[in-house]
């Protein structure tokens, strides 16, 4: 294959292994290579046409970093701009005119298209987290406080998507890439620069989701840290119960989100057999199945299955309680909606 | 009638709906201009319509809530497929389930 067969992937030093390279930088859990950040933020002001910041404060998670940036009184007008937002704007315009809308787009999908969706889930996600820590969610006047904040830093190994696009070797770019490969989120302002440690851990599942059955999904130095199972946030309390699961435990957990993750780690054909429970009938809506219970009503479910496949390929299955009455997989799901099974007639299901 | 993971979306003709709907106040839209239709307790994502029209609580055979999309519209989640709906009333209803002695809302 000749390089014009993929415009992308040939211009000015951009290769598949450079991709490589920033997906690796993106997921980097290690720590921050201090001179070397303190080096390239240096670099990145001095191309931007600015004095050295004064200071380099370093803080151990973005949750610190945001409180950081909230308290520091001296730090000057954010740089953002000239530091990161125009450089890029330019290099994305050079390279456009010089690609054409056609050749840039398909540079991009070679380049940080392959990157993108799974670096941003991940930094949306640790926004999330953050509000959550420091604002309790995200309404109000302190979320929204937070969230500038949060909207206003440079992401550091997070933007490895835009600059696997770039050439980054030398040119406007050189500082902001530096900084990028040996730290996480950062801020620029006139006289301070506030620079984050990376991860010291982080588990994704093959779709690239957060993912950890036995502690955070995401960890900072500090702390600060996100639990999640295939991608869905969930308590760290709840993790810690997993391994010590029960079929009681898990047939009286009230939400059927967690009680689906619970039955995902303790496995479905187990649970059934510890529960005794029979498939009573099948059809194209789902599954019943039946749990005689000594001295109690039976348990009857309906298995259904999510139409919309994960990111994985594999759909979501749900069991739900309906009354034990119930004798068909379709009667089962149109009562879980309040309608008689002859009613029940979905045209497009997601 | 569509069904978007928890959340089934079932038409309703125009003459069936309760004259004082039209008068009746509307839900909110949300932060992003949205109209709500469930939101998940965990996790925080939506069944949500994007595009004009109403979101009407209505206690009764039509309730808990009356979609109204003059236009037609989207209902998008975001683990979900987006669903297009022809431009009509629905009536919305949230997925339940069995409790011995009560129900319970599924909280997707």
């Amino acid at each position: 294959m000749t390089t014009t067969d993929i415009p992308g992937a040939a211009v000015e030093g951009t290769s598949f292994d450079d991709v490589r390279g920033w997906r690796a930088c993106a997921a980097a859990a290690v720590p921050a290579d201090r001179a070397a950040a303190e080096d390239g933020v240096r670099r990145a002001y001095r191309q931007a046409g600015l004095p050295d910041p004064e200071r380099v404060v370093w803080a151990a998670s973005p949750r610190a970093a945001v409180t950081l940036v909230r308290e520091l009184a001296d730090k000057g007008a954010s740089v953002r701009e000239a530091v990161r937002s125009t450089p890029w704007a330019g290099e994305r315009q050079r390279l456009h005119t010089r690609l054409g809308a056609a050749g840039w787009a398909a540079h991009w999908a070679a380049t940080g298209g392959l990157l993108w969706d799974t670096t941003q889930a991940l930094v949306d996600r640790i926004r999330a987290g953050v509000l959550e820590e420091l604002a309790g969610g995200d309404t109000g006047k302190e979320a929204a406080e937070v969230r500038l904040v949060l909207l206003d830093a440079v992401l550091g190994q997070h933007d490895a998507p835009w600059l696997a696009a770039f050439p980054t070797d030398r040119g406007p770019l050189e500082g902001l890439a530096e900084v990028s490969r040996h730290a996480g989120w950062w801020w620029p302002f006139a006289r301070v620069a506030v620079v984050c440690e990376r991860p010291v851990a982080l588990h994704r599942d093959e779709a690239g989701r957060l993912d950890h059955g036995d502690g955070p999904a995401l960890a900072y130095p500090d702390g600060f840290a996100l639990h999640a199972w295939r991608g869905m946030p969930v308590p760290a309390g709840f993790l810690a119960e997993l391994p010590t699961l029960t079929s009681d435990r898990i047939r009286s957990e009230e939400n059927a989100e967690l009680r689906r993750v619970m039955l995902e780690y303790y496995g479905y054909d187990r649970y059934l057999a510890d529960s005794g429970a029979r498939h009573v009938h099948r059809d194209e809506t789902g599954t019943l199945w039946r749990i005689d219970l000594p001295d109690d009503e039976p348990v009857v479910m309906v298995e259904v299955l999510n139409s919309t496949p994960e990111p994985d390929g594999t759909r979501r299955t749900y069991w739900l309680r309906v009354p034990p009455a119930t004798r068909t997989a379709r009667a089962g799901v149109a009562w879980t909606f309040g309608l008689a099974a002859e009613v029940y007639a979905p045209e497009r299901e997601t | 009638m569509f069904r978007q993971g928890d959340v089934l979306i079932v038409p309703v003709t125009e003459e069936a709906v309760p004259p004082h709907v039209a008068v009746a106040p509307k839900e909110r839209r949300d932060a992003r201009g949205r109209l709500v239709l469930a939101l998940g307790e965990v996790t925080g994502h939506a069944h949500a319509v994007v595009g004009p029209g109403d979101l009407v609580r209505e206690p009764g055979p039509f309730g808990p809530l009356l979609l109204h999309l003059p236009q037609g519209g989207r209902v998008v989640h975001e683990e979900h497929a987006a669903i297009a709906l022809p431009k009509g009333w629905y009536r919305v209803i949230r997925q339940r389930e069995y409790v011995p002695g009560s129900v319970r809302i599924v909280a997707d």
